[in-house]
This record gives structure tokens, C-alpha cells and sequence, in this order.
């Protein structure tokens, strides 16, 4: 007898009834930003988390990434609790709206964080020539990254969250503030890893890029994931209007049922 | 240890590029220059009141760029946001502590190294015609000058602490009166002496233990400079190597507390 053996797909990130609870500075009033959040992504897959402002999406890659402690719940990447931090050696992050050292050159810049993940010199100042190039910034990798506009900002985040070749990408709002020239370049890269096969997770409100990019999306309200679908049963052939149809249906019908129960969940 | 070697080499260049690192290196050779007019005034003590002059000066200055570099040194990173890069990736935070602590540390010396060399070379350019005396000065000088680094030592070892869980402004303050303190330990010895309540005698005892004693710091300094030798009992070796350990000893107190502060810190 012949049998197949069929790998299952393996879950490289896993939230489970992840919450979080932010307390105000003076009062030390608790309200709740992440509400219960389950979620599997898996290896390979491009997942899109979107919402409106203040669901709690940052809050999420945050939990994720060990930058906060979970409430309750659990968030794991790559099997191991997000809390454990040499698992962040196979991850890259490019966070929002990203500031780097003004002092330092953005080839200085990628060579600081090629060090951070303990990288060999050699591979450090390959890695940072090939990224360079990918991310179109040779001609001004010399020059402080103080002087950099904010396209260029957002590339040379995205070059250092490569630097360590990682298995998992996550982006927060990697298009935010980009002009569409801007905003082509990054799609154009975030293309090119997904053809490598990297995990990427990431942040938006933008609908078409989320619709151009991802295999699946996730809709974050109130800190309450509402929706959670593959985008091609939403949007067939990266239908924009299809998948702004798909957001404001939910996020309305989200908003109804919060002011039709008790309006514990507050919007951060 | 490269983790390490890379924050210090990111924080060094951060603090050598800050422009105004070199008006304070200016002023303070200035205050040594006007060392020379005092010392026409003086009779046969032109030497002395050049190296007293520049050496204050030199304590002076570098004491206002610990102060203010280490109130800023963590702060800065969380204001800039630049506290992500570096947590999302695996470094630990007594890695973060040590490495920031470091570059501050060695671009303290090399400051102070510049200042030294200049004033070196004042003191070379009071005595011409005996370069043979003036060089004989250059130990004692080097001895006091390392003596200075030591006590800026200290400094940015609690002003990095104080600058994990309080503003810049908070800092400084804190920092000063810690300084402050540090250099009145006899007068809470002498508080704990005279005080007839025998809980108040304890408290200011058990101040002057918690307290470091930087006042010996100076007293063997101005020993140093005045009599050419150490009056205090023991080998002149053995009091400064007693000095070095007191003052490092105090140094990763200081560290160990900030790092296990900076490891409670969550990132929102």
C-alpha cells in the first residue's frame, strides 16, 4: 500500500485569547485594547491585518514581537512564546512610521542592526550591498539617514527588518505617508519576498495593497477580530471595492453590536 | 559581547557627532588659556595654577556631559522610538544597559583625553625653558585626570539609571544631588555623630554607607596635585587601587539596577 504523506502547513504565528490592557498615565484607568485575539498564520502566507484606527493592530505586532506582555492569553512565533527573545533572531520588523539614528550613514545603520543578530562582518557587509540594491538606496546609503525623505526611510526600514535573512516579516503600516511612487517601490518589494516564500504579516488601512499583497486578511474592531478570510473568497482578483465593501460592512455591524451590548469595549 | 560592542560603537558616534560636545571641549580650554593670565599674577606658582585651573575645568565640562549625555541616554531612545529597532531584535537589556553605558563611558575618555593633552601641553608652554620640569608634572597630572574619569564614571553609571524611569529634566536633578551628596559624606557622618536621636543618628549613618564617598575622590586628588604625595596610611598604590574598586563596584550596582529596570519596561 502506497501512502502519501502530505506535510500539515506549519502555524509560525499563534495568538491565543491574546489580551491587553492599557492603563491611563494619571488615573490608572484600565480599558482594554485587544479583546481575546486567536490567530493562526502560516508559513509562507502573507496575512493583512486591518481595521481602523486604534483596533489594536500595532498592539498586536507588539504582543507579538515581546515589545509588550500579554494580560492574558498567549502569543507564540515560531513555536516559542513571543517572551523569549532568541527567537527574534529569524524575525525582521519595520515599525511604524520608522525613526533611525540621524548620526549614522544608512549603510553605518544597517551594519549597527546586522550586529544586533550577532552576524559574521563578511556576511554583514554583503548582506548590506545586496540590500542596498534591492531596496534601490546605493546611491545614498553614504549619506546620514537624517537626510533621508520618508520613502527612503521606509525602504531602509524595510532593509534592516531583511538583514538577518528572517523567516517572518512584520510590517507596521509599511505604506503609511509614502507617495504612490513611494508606496509602488515597497509593493514591489514586499512582492519579491513573497516570492521567496517569507512569512509576511502585516499592518494596514490601505484596502488596495492589502488586496494586491496578501493571502489572507484579518479584520481587527475594537480590539475584537471580526472577520478572518482568505482574501480571494472576499475580493476575487484583488477587487479593491470588493474588499472595502468586505472592511465597512464589518466594521459598521461591529460598531452597532458594541453600541447595542454594554460599551465596555472602549476605542483607544 | 558584538551585541555589546555595537550599542557602545552607536552611542560613541551619537555623542561625538553632537556638535556641541566641541563647544564645551572649547570652553573648557579657554577657562585652561585664562589659567595662564591668573598665573602671571602669582609669583612662581604659574604651573600650578595653570594645571589646578584646567583641571577643574576638565572636571567641570566632563561633568556636565555625563550628566547631561547619561540623563538622556536611555530617554532618547524611547522618545525617538528607536528603542523598537533595538528590542525587536535579540538583545537583551543588560546588553542595551552595558553597550550605552560603554560608548558614553569611552567617549567620556577620549574627551577627557583631549582636554588632558591640551592642558599637557599649556603647562609644557608655561615652563619652556626646563621642558625636563614640566614633564615631571605629567604623571602626577595623568594620575589626577584619571582620577576625574573615575568620579564621571560613577556619574553616568546613575544618571543612566535614573534615566530609565524618569524624564531628562528628572534626571539631571537627581543625578546632581546625588553628586551632590556624594561629596558631603563626611558632613552625614558628622550629622550621624552629633544627633542625640539615636533613629536619626542611624538614618544619616546608614546614608553615608548607602552614599558613595566621592569626596575622598577629591581629596586624594588635591593631594595629588598640591603635596606630590598620598599623606592618607597605606601605599599610594594600594589607596587608588582601593579607590578603582569602590567606584566600579558602585558602577555595576548602578548598571545591574538600571538593566533590571529597563527589563520590566514594556513598549506601548
Amino acid at each position: 500500500m502506497t501512502e502519501f504523506l502530505v506535510d500539515a502547513p506549519q502555524v509560525v504565528i499563534e495568538a491565543v485569547n491574546l489580551t491587553k490592557d492599557r492603563l491611563s498615565s494619571f488615573l490608572k484607568k484600565r480599558t482594554r485594547v485587544l479583546d481575546g485575539l486567536n490567530l493562526e498564520i502560516y508559513a509562507g502566507q502573507t496575512y493583512g491585518l486591518i481595521g481602523p484606527n486604534g483596533a489594536g493592530k500595532t498592539t498586536t505586532v507588539k504582543l507579538l514581537l515581546g515589545l509588550l506582555r500579554p494580560d492574558e492569553g498567549e502569543a507564540k512565533v515560531l513555536g516559542a512564546p513571543s517572551s523569549e527573545r532568541e527567537n527574534l533572531a529569524q524575525v525582521g520588523f519595520l515599525p511604524e512610521n520608522p525613526y533611525f539614528y540621524s548620526h549614522l550613514t544608512g549603510r553605518e545603520f544597517l551594519t549597527f542592526v546586522g550586529k544586533l543578530f550577532s552576524l559574521p562582518d563578511d556576511l554583514i557587509k554583503s548582506r548590506v550591498k545586496s540590500l542596498v540594491e534591492k531596496v534601490s538606496l546605493v546611491d545614498a546609503c553614504d549619506k546620514p539617514t537624517g537626510k533621508y525623505s520618508k520613502g527612503m526611510l521606509q525602504r531602509l526600514g524595510i532593509a534592516q527588518a531583511l538583514i538577518n535573512d528572517p523567516k517572518i516579516l512584520f510590517l507596521d503600516e509599511p505604506m503609511s505617508g509614502l507617495d504612490p511612487l513611494g508606496r509602488m517601490d515597497v509593493r514591489r518589494i514586499l512582492h519579491e519576498l513573497k516570492a521567496e516564500g517569507k512569512t509576511i504579516f502585516f499592518n494596514s488601512h490601505l484596502l488596495p495593497d492589502v488586496g494586491e499583497l496578501c493571502d489572507r486578511v484579518g479584520l481587527l474592531v475594537n480590539g475584537k477580530m471580526v472577520a478572518d478570510s482568505p482574501v480571494s473568497d472576499i475580493a476575487e482578483g484583488g477587487n479593491f471595492k470588493a474588499l472595502e465593501d468586505f472592511f465597512l460592512e464589518h466594521v459598521q455591524a461591529a460598531m452597532h453590536a458594541t453600541k447595542d451590548s454594554k460599551p465596555h469595549a472602549e476605542q483607544t | 559581547m558584538q551585541i555589546i560592542a555595537a550599542i557602545a560603537l552607536n552611542t560613541f558616534r551619537e555623542v561625538l557627532r553632537d556638535k556641541i560636545i566641541y563647544a564645551f571641549f572649547v570652553f573648557a580650554c579657554l577657562i585652561s588659556l585664562f589659567g595662564i593670565l591668573l598665573g602671571t599674577l602669582s609669583v612662581g606658582q604659574d604651573i600650578r595654577i595653570v594645571e589646578d585651573l584646567g583641571l577643574a575645568a576638565i572636571s567641570l565640562i566632563g561633568g556636565i556631559i555625563a550628566v547631561f549625555s547619561g540623563a538622556n541616554l536611555v530617554f532618547k531612545e524611547l522618545e525617538r522610538r528607536t528603542i523598537y529597532l533595538i528590542f525587536s531584535k535579540p538583545v537583551k537589556s543588560w546588553q542595551f544597559i552595558l553597550g550605552k553605558y560603554l560608548g558614553l563611558a569611552s567617549c567620556l575618555l577620549t574627551i577627557i583625553l583631549m582636554m588632558g593633552g591640551f592642558l599637557g601641553a599649556l603647562v609644557g608652554f608655561v615652563d619652556p625653558t626646563s621642558p625636563a620640569n614640566a614633564l615631571t608634572h605629567l604623571p602626577w597630572l595623568a594620575l589626577s585626570l584619571a582620577l576625574v574619569y573615575l568620579e564621571l564614571l560613577f556619574i553616568i553609571a546613575s544618571a543612566s539609571l535614573f534615566s530609565t524611569f524618569s524624564t531628562p529634566i528628572m534626571s539631571v536633578l537627581f543625578t546632581l544631588c546625588f553628586w551632590l551628596v556624594g561629596h558631603s559624606c563626611a558632613s552625614l557622618q558628622d550629622l550621624a555623630k552629633m544627633s542625640t536621636n539615636p533613629a536619626v543618628s542611624k538614618f544619616f549613618a546608614a546614608l553615608y554607607w548607602l552614599m558613595p564617598d566621592l569626596q575622598s575622590l577629591t581629596r586624594v586628588r588635591s593631594e595629588l596635585m598640591y603635596g606630590r604625595a598620598l599623606t592618607t596610611g597605606g601605599g599610594q598604590g594600594e589607596l587608588l587601587i582601593y579607590l578603582t574598586t569602590y567606584i566600579l563596584a558602585y558602577v555595576i550596582i548602578l548598571l545591574v539596577l538600571s538593566a533590571l529596570i529597563n527589563e520590566r519596561r514594556e513598549l506601548p
